[in-house]
């Protein structure tokens, strides 16, 4: 049903003959203004990078703890139902050792340690999540 | 409304890195969901994680015994306590637990303390509030306010002078029948001051216990750099802002406890109702969004946190400044910060 | 001719299978199981152009349901679902404003994907802070879009070249 396809041609066909080339001025202009939104928004992350000062952890958008960088800490999550990760803390830096997750997703990221950085394991809806600034170094909220 | 009991224990360890110098303990954290219907996390500093693990299970079963004891809504197997209180109301003096006693002539305390704005007796009042309120929020869309009559008809079975304690034969009466007791305000702040100082005699030294945000600390920080103060946080009234908290207080066996309108309350046309009930107008106190205590007490902290609530401005200022070692914050409704004589002196620089 | 179209469909939907199954192999270094690259979208632009808007639509929700309830979990389904139908969308619009190649369209598509995905995992985790991830996206999806473009290019091309859909001879 169909010839022995020859790549020059086709590409040719695609490129020469029908008048249309690959990429018309449109696209590299929409390529151009969605590559500067992602790259100022990384400048402004970048800028605005800086070292974390504590851990929340939240469950299901709740906080579940709150824990200074500074103290080396494992934190044991365990939920009603049976969903269980592990957190550690060392040396400024977090990372997930351990969770019965399907994915592992969450235990392969890397350590995170500046503001904002995060660590999901969507599975359980736990977010760990690094903040910043002396402000929030606590022991604990009262409400 | 039978609670499930979880376990949700969070135990948090530090491994100590430091090769040398002076031994020092480790910190440690705990936390359990199924006292006082709230998060309660104990942090504290121990030579292992036995000895904290330990420390822990005591507070809990002390917490747990008060939890039991001073609830008005759930009956537990061969428990006494204030629902039972309640439940007999103009029937019978009931027999309890000197816990009980010692709580209701504290609160007593309090009340005439506070010129009658943290009434234990106001319960009758305050279950209307509670059972509309529980409705609203499992039901927003039918979220209703109680009627005036409602409120009122209930007032005039509110004199406290009608809770009858025999400290001889340990039995409370409500001669009262239509009285209802509502420690609400005050039991939370009690037990943990009571369970702090339990806990301090049994050798636990350096912790804090927050029960729902009611914190006690026991003492100081103690690691490698020395004795250092808790840093407890006042939390920010505005949930929706990024930064959680409005001070970072510098406390050493003192308490902090804050009352806001944020905790837990239910919208009735748009309009936030929440669950500090201002004795006189019987209505949601609209003068503040939060109060802070600071003093050593917890219980006093407790009491004091919800009955300044419902005072003006002018009047909390001047009970705070009659009493000793203890001070206030209140953030108003346009944001603007108000603070007792002493109080700036626990701020964190 | 009927016979001729469901035919493509069969193997355009065959197509995504393996599309799928491929990314599946591909870790993207974002935390959230879901967010995937994309390659699907290769079936769905060949369909926009070989067979049209409507096709390319009920292409593409065949794909993310056949596709979610055999390699995934009730989220691939979420993820997938808001990905493939606002790329989808986005590219149906692009290819009617008709000032964009096939390429281009494909870039849009591809970072449309990213956008919906980001979004479903905001509110999956209930957490804002996912929009850090956007940025990364962005141009994961351009650079997808691109690829797919390029290749979606020379399908169509040579699918219209040897007549393998119009069947006409002109």
């Amino acid at each position: 049903m169909m010839e022995p396809m020859n790549i020059v041609r086709v590409l040719k066909h695609i490129s020469g003959s029908s008048g249309c080339k690959m990429l018309k001025r449109n696209d590299v202009i929409m390529t151009g203004i969605v590559l500067l939104i992602a790259l100022v928004s990384l400048g402004f992350f970048f800028l605005n990078k800086k070292e974390g000062s504590a851990v929340v952890i939240t469950v299901n958008g709740k906080i579940y703890q709150q824990i200074e960088l500074e103290q080396n800490n494992t934190i044991k999550i365990e939920q009603e139902n049976g969903d269980y990760n592990e957190v550690v803390i060392q040396d400024g830096y977090v990372w997930m050792t351990d969770a019965d997750c399907p994915d592992k997703l969450c235990v392969k990221h890397n350590k995170i340690h500046y503001n904002h950085e995060t660590i999901v394991c969507l599975p359980h809806k736990v977010v760990v999540e690094i903040i910043g600034g002396e402000e929030n170094t606590v022991d604990i909220i009262a409400k | 409304m039978k609670k499930v009991v979880t376990i949700f224990t969070v135990l948090a360890m530090i491994i100590n890195i430091t090769a040398c110098g002076p031994k020092t303990e480790q910190r440690f954290e705990s936390s359990f969901l199924e006292l006082f219907d709230t998060v309660t996390t104990i942090v504290g500093y121990a030579p292992d994680e036995k000895t904290f693990t330990d420390y822990s299970q005591l507070i809990y079963n002390r917490l747990e015994e008060y939890h039991q004891l001073y609830d008005i809504y759930n009956d537990y197997d061969g428990v006494n306590n204030i629902k039972t209180i309640n439940d007999n109301a103009g029937i019978k003096p009931v027999k309890v637990n000197q816990k009980i006693i010692d709580l209701l002539e504290f609160s007593i305390q309090m009340d005439q303390m506070t010129n009658d704005n943290v009434n234990v007796a106001f319960g009758a009042v305050l279950s209307i509030w509670h059972d509309y309120r529980t409705k609203g929020i499992d039901d927003p869309i039918s979220a209703k306010l109680p009627s005036m009559n409602e409120l009122q008809g209930m007032v005039k079975h509110t004199d406290i002078s009608k809770v009858k304690i025999d400290k001889e034969a340990s039995t409370v009466y409500l001669e009262d029948p239509l009285m209802r007791l509502d420690v609400g305000a005050i039991a939370k702040g009690y037990a943990t001051e009571m369970t702090a100082k339990y806990i301090e005699e049994q050798g636990f030294t350096n912790g804090m216990i927050s029960v729902g945000g009611n914190v006690r600390t026991i003492g100081t920080k103690f690691d490698e750099a020395g004795t250092k103060p808790w840093s407890v946080g006042i939390q920010n009234p505005d949930q929706e802002s990024a930064q959680t908290t409005v001070h970072i207080l510098q406390l050493e066996d003192m308490s902090l406890v804050t009352s806001g309108v944020y905790e837990r309350y239910y919208t009735v046309d748009g309009k936030r109702y929440h669950h500090i009930i201002d004795p006189e107008t019987l209505m949601p106190s609209e003068l503040f969004q939060s109060v802070s205590i600071v003093c050593k007490d917890s219980g006093m902290a407790d009491a004091l946190s919800t009955s300044i609530f419902n005072m003006t401005l002018e009047e909390g200022k001047n009970l705070i400044e009659s009493l000793e070692d203890t001070e206030a914050f209140w953030i108003l409704n346009d944001g603007t910060y108000e603070y007792s004589s002493g109080f700036e002196a626990y701020i964190r620089k | 001719m009927k016979t001729k179209k469901i035919t493509i469909f069969g193997v355009l939907i065959a197509l995504a299978f393996i599309l799928s199954y491929l990314e599946s192999l591909i870790p993207i270094p974002v935390p959230v199981p879901g967010i995937k690259l994309g390659l699907a979208n290769l079936v769905v632009i060949t369909g926009l152009y070989v067979m049209g808007e409507k096709e390319a639509f009920v292409l593409s929700l065949i794909r993310i349901l056949l596709v979610s309830f055999t390699f995934g979990s009730p989220s691939t389904l979420l993820f997938s679902f808001a990905g493939g139908i606002l790329s989808c969308f986005c590219m149906i619009l692009m290819k009617q404003i008709g000032k964009f190649s096939l390429t281009g369209v494909s870039i849009a598509g591809g970072v449309a994907h990213n956008i919906g995905q980001v979004f479903i995992a905001i509110l999956v985790v209930n957490n804002i802070l996912m929009i850090y991830y956007l940025p990364f996206l962005l141009i994961s999806g351009l650079i997808t879009g691109l690829v797919i473009g390029m290749v979606g290019a020379l399908i169509v091309g040579s699918v219209k070249k040897y007549h393998l859909v119009s069947g006409n001879n002109n």
